[in-house]
């Protein structure tokens, strides 16, 4: 059962990074990669968010639940995320929030005692842990503008009190989308578009211009010089089809052949802020290389004959 | 049976005052004499008896 080697060599080129977005080309694998890795980004790399909420005392306009949810969708800075256990695989705690290991936990009190609107916000959940802190998403230039006060949990009027202690736990996207690092992953096929010098050369100055325009995102430009029509933005491409239906109507099929390339793919990533997005990519990589490793433990037991049938025949074939 | 339940305390929905009432008082603020009146979640313990044979 000797089998072909399908092993290739990706190469990831980073074009843009900040600390919330990120844009690579990620070449020489096929979309089954690039899929595996954008879903693995989305749903299985772990941050850290609360999960478990007793409510002491709340005569604020919200119920109990409402507040939990929110509570939970607050991003936290998950770095030590990686490194930390399940709670459901702790053996050192039973999940009470005050094992170092598993979970991290946070206290909230506000009571509004004056006539203005109490704004309750993540900035007042106080942690002795100050690794793992609600995302400040306030502009480091230190612009204190309006709503630079964290994100709003609830509004207190006079009287109206707030307090309780909550439990946030590690946990992925798959569980509950609150855990998901990511808040878009795309990637595109990078276009490989050929313009028909020959065929280009019959249009007149102004066809070539109507063509140009006909495609709804900037493609194509036309040189001022010598009027040739030449690839601007090969990526804002967005298989619209539009040129080539153009170039039909014009009686000129064939004018340009756009395919896109089988092995090339251009990422985005944004970040909810829990990780950095180059954190995210790195992450999500180790996660699908442990997930690998699951699959390879099994490789010679009788089961992975009838699970994985060819598959496992590849892998032993490196 | 109770020997000594544990009063209620209310908020005014007008100027936020804690109010403590008792069976038979009247429903009304003792700061601003405003009608409505938010009930604060009590402490005491639900009768499991009485909670179940509903």
């Amino acid at each position: 059962m000797e089998g072909k080697s399908y092993q290739r060599f990706p190469k990831i080129k980073i074009r843009e990074m900040k600390d919330d977005f990120l844009k690579f080309e990620l070449r020489d694998t096929d979309a089954s990669m690039a899929n595996a890795l954008r879903r693995v980004m989305i749903a299985e790399v772990p941050t850290i968010a609360i999960d478990l909420v007793e409510i002491e005392v709340n005569s604020s306009v919200l119920n109990d639940e409402f507040i939990a949810h929110r509570l939970g969708l607050i991003p936290l800075t998950s770095e030590r995320a990686m490194s930390m256990r399940f709670s459901r695989d702790c053996d050192a705690c039973d999940g009470d929030g005050q094992c170092e290991f598993c979970s991290v936990e946070f206290h909230l009190r506000a009571k509004c005692m004056s006539d203005q609107t109490l704004d309750v916000t993540s900035k007042d959940l106080y942690t002795p842990d100050h690794t793992v802190v609600p995302v400040d998403f306030s502009d480091p230039a230190g612009d204190e503008s309006a709503e630079q006060r964290g994100i709003i949990i609830v509004k207190l009027r006079r009287g109206q009190e707030l307090r309780l202690r909550a439990i946030a736990r590690k946990g992925i996207g798959k569980d509950h989308a609150k855990w998901s690092p990511a808040a878009t992953v795309t990637f595109m096929y990078e276009p490989d578009i050929r313009i028909n010098e020959e065929l280009m050369e019959t249009l007149t100055l102004e066809e070539k211009r109507s063509w140009v325009e006909s495609s709804p995102t900037r493609v194509f430009e036309i040189d001022p010089d010598t009027h040739q029509v030449y690839v601007f933005d090969a990526e804002a491409y967005t298989y619209d089809d539009e040129v080539i239906k153009k170039a039909e109507a014009m009686g000129k099929a064939g004018l340009v052949d756009i395919t896109a390339k089988e092995d090339s793919f251009i990422f985005t990533v944004e970040s909810t802020g829990a990780i950095k997005a180059s954190q995210l990519v790195l992450n999500a990589i180790e996660i699908l290389k442990q997930k690998l490793d699951a699959v390879r433990l099994s490789e010679d037991t009788v089961e992975a004959d009838d699970q994985f049938g060819e598959l496992g025949a590849h892998m032993r074939g490196g | 049976m109770d020997p000594q339940p544990e009063p209620v305390t209310y908020i005014c929905g007008d100027c936020g005052m804690e109010n403590t009432l008792k069976p038979g008082d009247v429903i009304q603020c003792r700061e601003c004499g405003y009608r409505i009146l938010y009930k604060k979640r009590t402490r005491r313990k639900i009768d499991q008896c009485s909670a179940t044979s509903l």
